[in-house]
This record gives structure tokens, C-alpha cells and sequence, in this order.
């Protein structure tokens, strides 16, 4: 299955030909390739923040503590797994309007193949510098999205016009679930769950 | 069918249309400008009025009365005309309108930088200003209204009915809001003290939100939206629902604006509860959007304006969703006073505002002169390029304003403040140079359709529109 990572990065449009027409179930997208893949950048980031950390002004770097950083790293791993998880079940939730009768593996399977480049470069996490972490992360949200609209009409089976708007839709709620998981994030901290600093 | 030899009152619509472009640019570039100073303070030039301070009221006035404001009354003149049947209300009030709105604006650019102010954050303006202002504005409810009472079509249609809230609603609190004792002629004091005068302020302030920026536009999506489309509102029954809901939620919201101040406990706490409701008629509001677009998607290959109006009614939808959000006391605690809120600000603003004026712009000024468009390649690119731009700029200041935000909270363990503020400005000064990238990236598009809209109407003569006969049925 991790060659449908390089075909999708090398070659998108027929690389979610063959993933449609595996049929692959849920069970066998997670366990063979995506709770590998989703380590990716909560492992970098905590290696990133305890080992490395990162510089404010002329300070001495910054890291997180140990035990701080582990608590972060779960929670984001989780998030990852079942965000790929909710989004699928949202886009077959919407299938219908959109004039597509995919089963839920179908949609999940778009949900998670389109996510690859962001996983991929949660690496860059190894570094902890936000605005270098934020141009990386904003080149693979753009592939992100390419891949999300070519294989919208590919997964859903439907023209591409109407898998543009499908693709819009899917991106509107890839946007406000970000906003609820920052908003999430803050009402953890605010609860005593706030990042530990060590410098 | 017979037609009146009668016609529509275009000159009006044509006048607001083009100057919905013209100050724009005008307001868009500044807004660059002063995005470029958080970045590089250098661009201050120490010339006091073009600091920071005093264009970034220029700005925001610029982009919310002067863009905006030109594009809700070319919008509601053109809407109010076609679904009624007749032709505009009030002669010379008309013009009147025009003209006393552009010296409002021609006054806040030349007050603004030199600095008369009364401080309160969208209500800048001194009060001769406010005068004249109050007097425009009941002008324009009188044409509006009064085209509405001389209608020839029984129903109102529904953007009427948020046009009219709009105009009643930014009356009151603008009249509400500027009450204040003059000391001279461009000196005034506010007639509230203390935390009644925050609490007015952020009254009108979210208000300005829920009514200029949102029930006006939703106006202009209610009927720019299915004629561009082609097709009928999704679900007339679910406008007139959230119609209602939103007027009635929105006028509460206002203190969450003022979490953790002066300000009652229970009236922040109100404002939160009602901030969440406000949810639910936001997206009744964006759903009838979406499904109305989303049943002309053959209409896409050949339309690069439908993906536009898409893109702005997601965003609608998303900054909705992202305001309740932020309105939560917890979630506030920390992103209060951070650029989160500025990103916030420019996704409904930029997201929504903007890009639905500017498909309106798109479907509106070629028909007023008669003409095609000169490019749709180019609508193409004015549509990545805005994407772009408004991605690039809400990201940026996402992860700046939660890193202020975390960077202010952090303490040491004997608790003193583990950053100092200098450092936390520091800390921002990549994002800065991000969000100047976006922002310029989206001025950037709307020069690229003035240059389209230009090429449009080169050499074209003014349309003149007949009024067609009602239809039988009504």
C-alpha cells in the first residue's frame, strides 16, 4: 500500500484510479499503512521539542519537558487517526447531495490518501522553528488540496464540475474542524493541560 | 406581455459600482501598507500621519464603509428596483445619497491621518461627520422604503427584507453609539462613561458586524446568488427562518467582546450563550448558499465567477463557526487581544465581504454597460490568487495569535512572566511578513479584475433598463 504514496505524489490523477478500484476496507487502511504514517509528526515533534526546541530572540532554547511533550504527542496522534476517521464519515454524509452512493471505506480512503502529503511533512517538526514549520506545512496543504480535488471525482465517481463543489465542501469542513480542534487545544490549556517549558 | 416605456434608475448603481472598486484598491492598499509596518516599522517614515495608528483606522473605514458600503447600496438599489417592479423612490435624494456618502469618505481620509478621532474602534469619525452621516443615511432609507411602498410585486423577496433590517438596524446603532457632547468643532466626548460606554461601543461594534457586514451581504447573496446560478434559493422557507434568527440573535452578542473586563460577569456570560446560538441561523444562511450553488454545478466549467461566490459562502461558513468559537470564555482567555482575532476578522472580511461583493461586481457592472466580460482567464486568476492570499494571511496569524497568546500566559515557576512583550513581538515577526504576502496577493486579484472590468466597459455606453410588466400571478 506505501506505494500509493509516491504514485500520489508523483503521479496523482492515475494513482487514485488504482486506490478506487482496490476497494480497500477501513481496517486494512489503518493497520497496513496509516497508524505508520500518522507517527510521522507527532513522534518529530516530540523528538523536535524535547531534544532540539527552539530559540526566542537571543534566548537559550526553548524545549518542552519530557512528560509534557509525551502527553502532546499521544493526543495529537489520536486526533490525527480520528480526524481521518471524521472526515471520511462526514464526506459520506454528504455523498448524497453531491449525486454519489460511495460506501464509507470509499470515502475514508479519500480522507486519508489526500492527508499524505501533511503527514509526510510533519517531519519538518524535527526542527521546531514555527514560521519554517509553517511555509513547509503551507507547500503540503497546497498538494494537500490539489490531491483532494483530483480525487474527489475519482473516489466519488462523479463529473468533475460537481466534484469541485464536493472538493469545496470537503475543505470548508476540513477548515472549521481545524478551528474546533484549535479551539479545543485552548480550553485543554486553559484546564491545567498547558505545555510544560524547560529553558 | 406589454412593457412600460418606463426604466429602472441604473445611474445610481453604476455611480456605487464603480466606486466599490475604485476605494477598494484604496482601502486594500492601505491595509498592505500598514501590514507592511507591523513587518518593517522603518515604513512609518516618522511623519505622524502615516503612522500606524492613524491609517489603520483609514483602513478599516475604507474597506467596511467605503468598499462595503458602496457595494451594499449598489446591491440594494439594483435588488430593491427588480423585485419590485418600479423604479427608484425619492429624486433628488438619490443622487444625494451618492454624493453625501463619497464626502463621508473624502472627510475620513483627510480626518483620520490628521488624527481627530473620537477612539471608538469603527465609529472613528468626529461628529460633524456623524451629522452628515445620519442625514445620508435617512435619505437612503427613505428611497429604499419608498421604492418597497411603491412596489408592483405583492411579495417582498427575501433580500429585501435583509437589506431593510440592515439599514434600520446600522441607523439606530450608529445614532446610539456616536451620542456625544461636542467641545469643539472636531472634538467631541462620548455622552456614556466607563464600562457603559465599552458596553455601547461593543453593541454597536458587533452589530456593525451583524448588520452592515452580514445581513446586507446576505441581501446581495439572496439575489446575486440564484441569478448567477440560474436556479431558485434552495429553501425560501429556511431564509425567512434564519432571517428572523439572525436579527433577533446578533443585537446580543456584543459582550464577548469584553471578557474578563470591567464588565458584568453574567452580561459577558450572556454574550457568550448568545454568540454560540448565533451558530445555528449563520448556517441556515451558508447551507441555502452552498445548496443553491451546488445544484449549477454544469454551470462551472463555463462560470469562474460561481467558484467565487463558492469560495465566499465556505467562508462564511467557516468564520461563523470560528467566531462562537472564540466567543467561549475559555477559548477568549487566550486568544483575546492575539492576532487570532485579526485572522478571524479578515476571513469573514476578505472570505466573505469581499469576494461576495466582488462576484457581485462581476455579475452587476457588465450588465449596467451593456457588454460581456472582457476575460474570464482572468476571473480565473483573481479567484487563485484571492484564495491564496486569504489562506496564506489566516494561517499566518492563526499561529502567531495562539503563539502571542501562549507566549503572554507562560510562567515561571516563581511566576513571573517567562517572556517579556518585546520578545513575544519579535517572536511574530515572521507571520508578519506572511500576512503581508497574503494580503498583497489578494489586492493583487482585485487590480487584476479592475483591469478586466475596465476592459469591459471601455468605450460602452450606459444601459438603459425597461421595466418589464409584472407576471400575471401577482
Amino acid at each position: 500500500m506505501i506505494v500509493h504514496v509516491w504514485g500520489l505524489l508523483f503521479n496523482p490523477a492515475e494513482e487514485w484510479q488504482s486506490i478506487h478500484e482496490k476497494k480497500y476496507d477501513i481496517g486494512k487502511l489503518y493497520l497496513s499503512l496509516f497508524v505508520f504514517l500518522a507517527l510521522i509528526p507527532p513522534l518529530s515533534g516530540y523528538i523536535g521539542t524535547t531534544q532540539i526546541g527552539w530559540q526566542i530572540g537571543l534566548g537559550e532554547a526553548v524545549k518542552l519537558s519530557h512528560r509534557s511533550a509525551l502527553a502532546i504527542a499521544v493526543l495529537y496522534y489520536l486526533a490525527i487517526l480520528i480526524g481521518i476517521g471524521g472526515i471520511g464519515a462526514m464526506v459520506h454524509w454528504m455523498a448524497k447531495t453531491y449525486g454519489s452512493q460511495q460506501p464509507l471505506p470509499q470515502c475514508v480512503a479519500l480522507a486519508a490518501f489526500a492527508g499524505v502529503p501533511l503527514l509526510l511533512v510533519g517531519i519538518v517538526q524535527l526542527y521546531p522553528v514555527l514560521w519554517l514549520n509553517l511555509l513547509f506545512g503551507m507547500a503540503a496543504l497546497g498538494l494537500n488540496i490539489r490531491l483532494l480535488y483530483l480525487g474527489v471525482p475519482v473516489m466519488m465517481e462523479i463529473p468533475p464540475e460537481r466534484g469541485f463543489l464536493f472538493a469545496s465542501s470537503i475543505l470548508g469542513l476540513g477548515l472549521v474542524a481545524l478551528v474546533a480542534f484549535l479551539a479545543g487545544t485552548a480550553i485543554l490549556w486553559d484546564f491545567g493541560l498547558s505545555p510544560e517549558f524547560v529553558r | 406581455m406589454q412593457t412600460s416605456a418606463e426604466t429602472y434608475n441604473d445611474t445610481v448603481v453604476r455611480q456605487f459600482a464603480i466606486m466599490t472598486i475604485v476605494w477598494g484598491i484604496v482601502g486594500m492598499t492601505v491595509g498592505v501598507l500598514i501590514a507592511a509596518q507591523l513587518a518593517w516599522p522603518v515604513l512609518n517614515f516618522d511623519v505622524p500621519w502615516l503612522t500606524f495608528g492613524r491609517l489603520r483606522p483609514l483602513h478599516t473605514n475604507a474597506v467596511i464603509f467605503a468598499f462595503g458600503g458602496s457595494a451594499l447600496f449598489a446591491s440594494s438599489y439594483y435588488v430593491v428596483q427588480r423585485t419590485c417592479h418600479v423604479r427608484l423612490f425619492g429624486g433628488p435624494l438619490i443622487a444625494f445619497t451618492f454624493w453625501g456618502w463619497q464626502s463621508v469618505i473624502v472627510l475620513a481620509a483627510i480626518t483620520l491621518p490628521l488624527g481627530i478621532t473620537t477612539s471608538k474602534e469603527y465609529a472613528e469619525l468626529e461628529w460633524p461627520i456623524d451629522i452628515l452621516i445620519t442625514v445620508v443615511w435617512v435619505s437612503y432609507a427613505v428611497v429604499f422604503f419608498g421604492t418597497l411602498v411603491k412596489r408592483r410585486i405583492a411579495h417582498i423577496y427575501v433580500a429585501n427584507w435583509f437589506f431593510g433590517a440592515f439599514i434600520i438596524a446600522v441607523a439606530m446603532l450608529h445614532l446610539v453609539n456616536s451620542a456625544a457632547v461636542p467641545v469643539s468643532f472636531w472634538k467631541s466626548y462620548s455622552a456614556y462613561a466607563g464600562v457603559q460606554d465599552a458596553m455601547v461601543q461593543w453593541w454597536y461594534g458587533h452589530n456593525a458586524v451583524g448588520f452592515f457586514l452580514t445581513a446586507g451581504f446576505l441581501g446581495m447573496m439572496y439575489y446575486f446568488i440564484p441569478k448567477q446560478a440560474g436556479r431558485p434559493v434552495y429553501s425560501y422557507r429556511l431564509s425567512v427562518v434564519h432571517f428572523w434568527a439572525l436579527v433577533f440573535t446578533y443585537i446580543w452578542a456584543g459582550p464577548h467582546h469584553l471578557h474578563y473586563t470591567a464588565l458584568p460577569d453574567w452580561a459577558q456570560s450572556l454574550g457568550m450563550v448568545f454568540s454560540l446560538i448565533l451558530l445555528a441561523p449563520s448556517w441556515g444562511g451558508m447551507i441555502n448558499g452552498i445548496m443553491t450553488l451546488s445544484g449549477a454545478w454544469e454551470k462551472l466549467r463555463t462560470d469562474p465567477v460561481l467558484r467565487l461566490l463558492i469560495v465566499s459562502v465556505s467562508f462564511y461558513g467557516m468564520s461563523t463557526f470560528e467566531g462562537p468559537m472564540m466567543a467561549i470564555k475559555t477559548v477568549n482567555a487566550l486568544s483575546h487581544y492575539t492576532d487570532w482575532t485579526i485572522g478571524h476578522v479578515h476571513s469573514g472580511a476578505l472570505g466573505w465581504v469581499a469576494l461576495i461583493s466582488l462576484g457581485t461586481m462581476y455579475y452587476l457592472i457588465p450588465r449596467l454597460f451593456n457588454r460581456e466580460l472582457y476575460s474570464l482567464k482572468l476571473v480565473e486568476v483573481h479567484f487563485w490568487t484571492s484564495t491564496i492570499g486569504i489562506v496564506l494571511y489566516i494561517t499566518a496569524m492563526w499561529v502567531s495569535g495562539i503563539m502571542q497568546g501562549l507566549m503572554w500566559r507562560a510562567a515561571n515557576a516563581d511566576g513571573t512572566l517567562t517572556y517579556s512583550f518585546v520578545e513575544s513581538v519579535q517572536a511574530m515577526h515572521p507571520f508578519y511578513i506572511i500576512r503581508f504576502a497574503g494580503g498583497s496577493l489578494f489586492l493583487l486579484g482585485v487590480l487584476v479584475m479592475a483591469y478586466n472590468l475596465v476592459k469591459t466597459i471601455a468605450g460602452a455606453q450606459a444601459a438603459e433598463a425597461p421595466i418589464p410588466a409584472p407576471a400575471p400571478a401577482h
